[in-house]
């Protein structure tokens, strides 16, 4: 490949899938900034490792890159309060009620769903983010966020799980212990 | 189905994931179970809430064309790079298939750079950089041919006694490709086949040889400027085609002589 056949190929291959990368580390992130030099910085690195693309699903193939760019991104700035909440959304914040009705998803609003959405601690929203809105397989979560397919199916159904509670309840609640994620 | 397995299969039902045989299986129960459809309704409630339109976090125009031009500056450099780490090579006279003196020789009189990217060792680089330079020398006049022959059964005989090995040669003229004949040259080295085809006024060169490693018939492409270049293992036979055809038709080319 010439350079500038390369670089018509990424365009062609690549390139559509930049609104997914910046869904993904968007969500990853819960910043804009943060996201957009993600982004930048995941793309430069599939363009230098595009001759290892063999022609696969060219979305899990990006996603990957920038789900790894995004971690790293993550940990470097772990003291820029990038992660501040994690821990504390690893607990389980619904006051369970003995109700089984309490299942019920009541709030569709949309706000509460972001909100719910960005608590959820970061491995359960990846799988949510890559399922839901990006449409991904199993499989290709499993592959994206270096996983077995097991892994995924569970942090899926709890992630939803836990989702589904918080979503359930009619006012934002207070904390409790307990049932945590973990 | 019970209700404990139909809420373990429920999701991978809903994602799509289950094969045909279990999701017959979970639709049933749920045709048969009212706890079980509800459970099914939140779940789809959460999905639809989770696809919201207006959740996905979409990049801006600007940023979008950010990463456009971050993306061609960095195929300019790595062009300008390739450039000069080819120019390096050449002035240090590493290219061993033949004489440096010759390389420049060829290089003024055809007045091309010859940027050979996306080499997988330095070994197929050596080998790419042979297989286009015995390309560009089979052009010059009387350089192309040493048996003129469309018929494979002149050819073949031909390279008896002349390599160590009987090189295959397909006649592909109902594709549309015709022989023109063939010739002895040398890649690293080694005396190798030259078959020449012909499409409209477009040489094609294969030069082939035994191949005594692994089979991987992926064909393989490497680009020099203006000329294509594709390779790859056969069973018994390592091809190398270079060509001024298009990219299309020489893998279509390429296609054709691998199924043979
Ligand atoms: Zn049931």
């Amino acid at each position: 490949m010439t350079s500038n056949e390369k670089l018509r190929r990424f365009e062609e291959q690549i390139s559509p899938h930049l609104k997914s990368a910046y869904n993904l580390a968007r969500w990853l992130t819960r910043s804009h900034e943060d996201a957009e030099d993600i982004v930048q910085e995941a793309f430069l690195r599939a363009f230098s490792a595009f001759e290892s693309f063999r022609g696969e699903d060219a979305k899990p193939w990006l996603l990957t890159i920038v789900r790894n760019t995004s971690m790293t991104w993550l940990k470097r700035n772990r003291n820029a309060g990038a992660t501040i909440g994690f821990e504390e959304a690893l607990e389980d914040p619904i006051e369970r009620s003995p109700d089984p009705e309490e299942g019920l998803l009541i709030s569709c609003d949309r706000e509460q769903v972001r909100q719910a959405l960005e608590q959820l601690p970061s491995d359960f929203r990846q799988a949510v983010i890559l399922r839901e809105m990006e449409d991904l397989s199993y499989k290709e979560i499993s592959a994206t966020t270096g996983v077995p397919i097991g892994t995924v199916m569970s942090r899926l159904s709890r992630g939803r799980d836990w989702l589904r509670r918080i979503l359930a309840t009619p006012h934002p609640v207070k904390r409790e212990g307990g049932a945590g994620l973990r | 189905m019970n209700c404990d397995d139909s809420r373990i299969y429920l999701p991978a039902y809903l994602d799509d994931e289950l094969d045909i045989a279990e999701s017959l299986r979970i639709q049933k129960h749920l045709t048969e179970c009212r706890d079980c459809r509800q459970a099914q309704d939140e779940q789809l409630a959460l999905r639809s809430a989770l696809r919201d339109p207006d959740l996905y976090a979409y990049p801006s125009a600007d940023f979008s064309k950010r990463i456009e031009a971050a993306v061609r500056q960095a195929a300019k450099e790595e062009a300008r790079s390739q450039r000069s780490s080819w120019l390096e090579s050449l002035r240090l006279g590493s290219f061993r298939w033949f004489p440096a003196a010759a390389a420049l020789v060829i290089v003024a009189t055809i007045g091309v750079l010859l940027v050979i990217n996306s080499v997988r060792s330095s070994h197929e680089q050596v080998i790419a950089s042979a297989v286009l330079a015995g390309h560009i020398r089979s052009l010059q006049p009387g350089h192309l041919i040493d048996v003129p022959s469309s018929d494979r059964h002149t050819v073949k005989p031909w390279f008896q006694g002349k390599l160590d090995f009987s090189p295959p040669v397909p006649d592909l003229s109902e594709l549309g490709w015709t022989l023109v004949g063939g010739r002895l040259d040398y890649v690293d080295k080694q005396p190798v086949a030259v078959l020449v085809y012909q499409r409209r006024m477009h040489n094609i060169n294969v030069f082939l040889w035994p191949n005594h490693g692994s089979a991987d018939d992926t064909i393989r492409e490497e680009d020099a400027q203006g000329y294509q270049i594709l390779h790859w293992n056969g069973a018994e036979t390592t091809y190398w085609v270079v060509s001024d055809l298009n990219n299309a038709e020489l893998l279509e080319f390429a296609r054709a002589l691998r199924g043979h």
